[in-house]
């Protein structure tokens, strides 16, 4: 089950609906920029032998196995809004984003982008929205980056007034009047993706789908990507997308959270109603000089490593003081180690929390 | 006003199918011109690299077809093929090549087994123009792809005055015909076998490498000398027969096995028609099953 912070209109909202909330964008005239229904996504795999034997068996009983990428999936995306898409790697986040461009087809369930069928109005869509995958660039290797937003003033037939603004508008954003007669395979990566997300936005798109954008971009190639996308949010009210599996970059951008763990959303709403349903997890890791196990009254054990032992603690039941108290009172403690418990690990837990309901 | 009424609609619907024809005609002109501009440009920015490498191409070319060539010429021509029409046949076969890759060279359009099998089909989804357009445009190198087009004309050129055969418009008009169905039959033998890589995407991603090598290795030999039954194998089932030696004999006037000038288009017809299908179907199973292939370094065209 899904956990939502926000009324339920949201998820089935209609085209005649208003939102509440920040960046509210009246949508009576607007189709949903993205509706999925019901969307289950399933992969055959192959599992392969290591043996002669299972090799020669697989030759006529080849043993599959089906992995469930996206399992009934439904959410909707006002335009304006600007949304995260996270969850652990394999979650299903490029899949949805495959299924959102057209390039592959749902087993089940319904989707629509911008009002349309990406698989049947692919070549419509593409005029009206744009896609980047961080870890591929739509740029032409081996001539400068302005030949490549030519390429694409003719490719995407983008009228030249049109093209004329945007150009400027992202070579001063973006910071890319010195990189314009430089070859792509001369970039580095945080101007190649500068480059790519300028190429992107060319033709004006009305929704952009981002795979992973910061993947790879140092500390200020980060901060120039997520600055530029919340302007262009702000400003342009172009709707975005952006999947990551940092969960700090996606909080700095988006107002909106999608959750996504094992092919199903686990959370709809906003990152503060996240951190009220996860709670205040902690770790905290304790050096023992004797190796023995030490015992905190509230805390999980969680590992025990060559004499560090890994605890879990709920700050918002065991206050830090309190626990600091608490490990004070250990004899042999070498070295005491307090931090965040990683984003993939409490997503795990609150969708194994989700799944099975209970005390943990 | 009945007739009127019952008229307007077809006028309405033929005005759009022209309009909506010359809108298509001026997108497809549009990317043409686009690549045509973008190779011109690699011209422009090393001329001398750049000439020297269509140089290169054009030797090498004619390189390889020398040795069937000197065969010829020491043994007076091979089969019932004198030695300036074995000449034509080299000439036609290296003109095949030089037309392929001037149309299909760029960005493996022709070699849709590595775009496939390298998952950068992705690449032309994104993209609003069809896929069938832009598969005909994206590979257009009309300058870096034209050595062998070069070549291949000189060599022509040369075969025609020696045979001297009369050159007339009907003569030029049905060497062009025959020279589109052979790229035809070329271009639908590849995608044909790319076909595998939807379903194979890393032991098929070089399928089209092998079918071009293949095919055009055998079609420069004169195959006037074998037995019927080799040369009808090489006429359908492994048409290579159909590149450069079975047009090169309709251009002197004596198609082979009864066959008529017509037999190229006709199999290119039922091969892109068997193409068209079976592409279909693998697309489909791409939509359905993906391709987790991906070379992280980003796609070069």
């Amino acid at each position: 089950m899904p956990v939502k912070d926000r009324p339920d209109t949201r998820m089935w909202a209609t085209g005649d609906s208003e939102r509440a909330g920040t960046g509210a964008v009246k949508t009576t005239d607007l189709p949903i920029a993205v509706e999925i229904r019901h969307v289950t996504k399933t992969f055959e795999r192959r599992e392969r032998a290591l043996t002669g034997e299972g090799v020669l068996r697989g030759l006529f009983h080849p043993r599959k196995g089906v992995l469930t990428a996206l399992d009934d999936i439904s959410f909707t995306i006002q335009p304006g809004e600007f949304v995260a898409y996270a969850g652990p790697n394999g979650a299903g986040k490029s899949t949805t984003m495959k299924l959102l461009c057209g390039m592959l087809m749902p087993g089940a369930g319904e989707l629509s982008v911008l009002g349309l069928s990406p698989r049947r109005n692919r070549v419509r869509l593409m005029r009206r929205m744009g896609v980047l995958f961080g870890n591929r660039t739509e740029l032409w290797w081996d001539h400068p980056v302005l030949q490549s937003f030519e390429w694409k003033r003719v490719v995407w037939d983008i009228p030249d007034a049109v093209y004329r603004e945007n150009l400027a508008m992202v070579t001063e954003l973006l910071d890319l009047s010195g990189l314009l007669h430089t070859f792509a395979r001369e970039l580095s990566l945080g101007q190649r993706m500068r480059a790519d997300l300028a190429l992107l936005l060319l033709h004006s798109p009305e929704l952009v789908l981002l795979d992973e954008p910061t993947l790879g971009l140092d500390v200020v190639g980060k901060r120039q990507m997520i600055g530029f996308l919340k302007t262009l949010n702000r400003e342009k009210g172009v709707t975005i997308l952006v999947t990551s599996h940092d969960m700090d970059d996606l909080e700095e951008m988006a107002e909106r959270v999608l959750m996504i763990s094992e092919g199903k959303i686990v959370y709809d709403g906003s990152f503060d109603g996240l951190r009220r349903i996860s709670g205040s997890l902690s770790r905290i890791s304790l050096t023992m000089e004797n190796g023995q196990p030490p015992a905190i009254e509230g805390a999980r054990l969680l590992s025990a490593r060559r004499g560090v032992y890994e605890f879990e603690v709920d700050l918002d039941q065991l206050p830090v003081q309190e626990l600091l108290r608490r490990v004070s009172l250990l004899e042999e403690v070498r070295d005491v180690e307090l931090g965040k418990a990683p984003i993939e690990e409490v997503i795990a837990g609150l969708y194994t929390e989700w799944k099975n309901p209970g005390p943990r | 006003m009945a007739d009127k009424s019952s008229k307007n609609p077809k006028n309405a619907a033929s005005r759009r199918t022209a309009h909506g024809l010359r809108s298509w005609i001026r997108r497809v002109g549009a990317l043409f011109a686009l690549y045509a501009k973008m190779d011109f440009a690699w011209l422009l920015r090393d001329t001398k690299t750049a000439l020297i490498v269509i140089a290169a191409e054009s030797i090498s070319q004619i390189a390889g077809i020398t040795g069937v060539f000197l065969i010829a010429w020491r043994f007076d021509g091979i089969g019932n093929m004198d030695r300036y029409e074995v000449l034509l046949l080299l000439g036609y076969a290296t003109l095949l090549q030089g037309v392929y890759n001037f149309f299909f060279n760029g960005g493996n359009t022709g070699h849709l087994s590595r775009r496939i099998g390298r998952g950068q089909l992705e690449h032309m989804m994104i993209q609003p123009v069809p896929l069938g357009v832009q598969l005909v445009t994206d590979g257009f190198l009309p300058v870096s792809g034209n050595g062998g087009l070069i070549a291949g004309i000189v060599v022509t050129a040369v075969a025609v005055r020696h045979i001297g055969l009369a050159v007339t418009p009907a003569w030029l008009l049905l060497f062009a015909g025959q020279l589109l169905a052979g790229l035809a039959v070329l271009v639908g033998m590849l995608y044909l076998g790319s076909v595998a890589a939807f379903y194979q995407p890393v032991a098929a991603e070089e399928i089209t490498s092998d079918i071009y090598n293949t095919a055009v290795r055998l079609s420069a030999f004169p195959l006037s000398d074998l037995s019927r039954g080799g040369q009808t194998l090489l006429l359908t089932a492994i048409p290579a027969g159909l590149l450069a030696w079975f047009p090169t004999l309709v251009l002197l006037g004596r198609p082979p096995l009864g066959l008529t000038a017509a037999f190229p288009f006709l199999f290119a017809s039922v091969l892109a028609l068997l193409t068209g299908v079976l592409m279909k179907k693998g697309w489909l199973h791409y939509a359905r099953e993906g391709s987790a292939r991906y070379s992280d370094v980003g796609h070069r065209r």
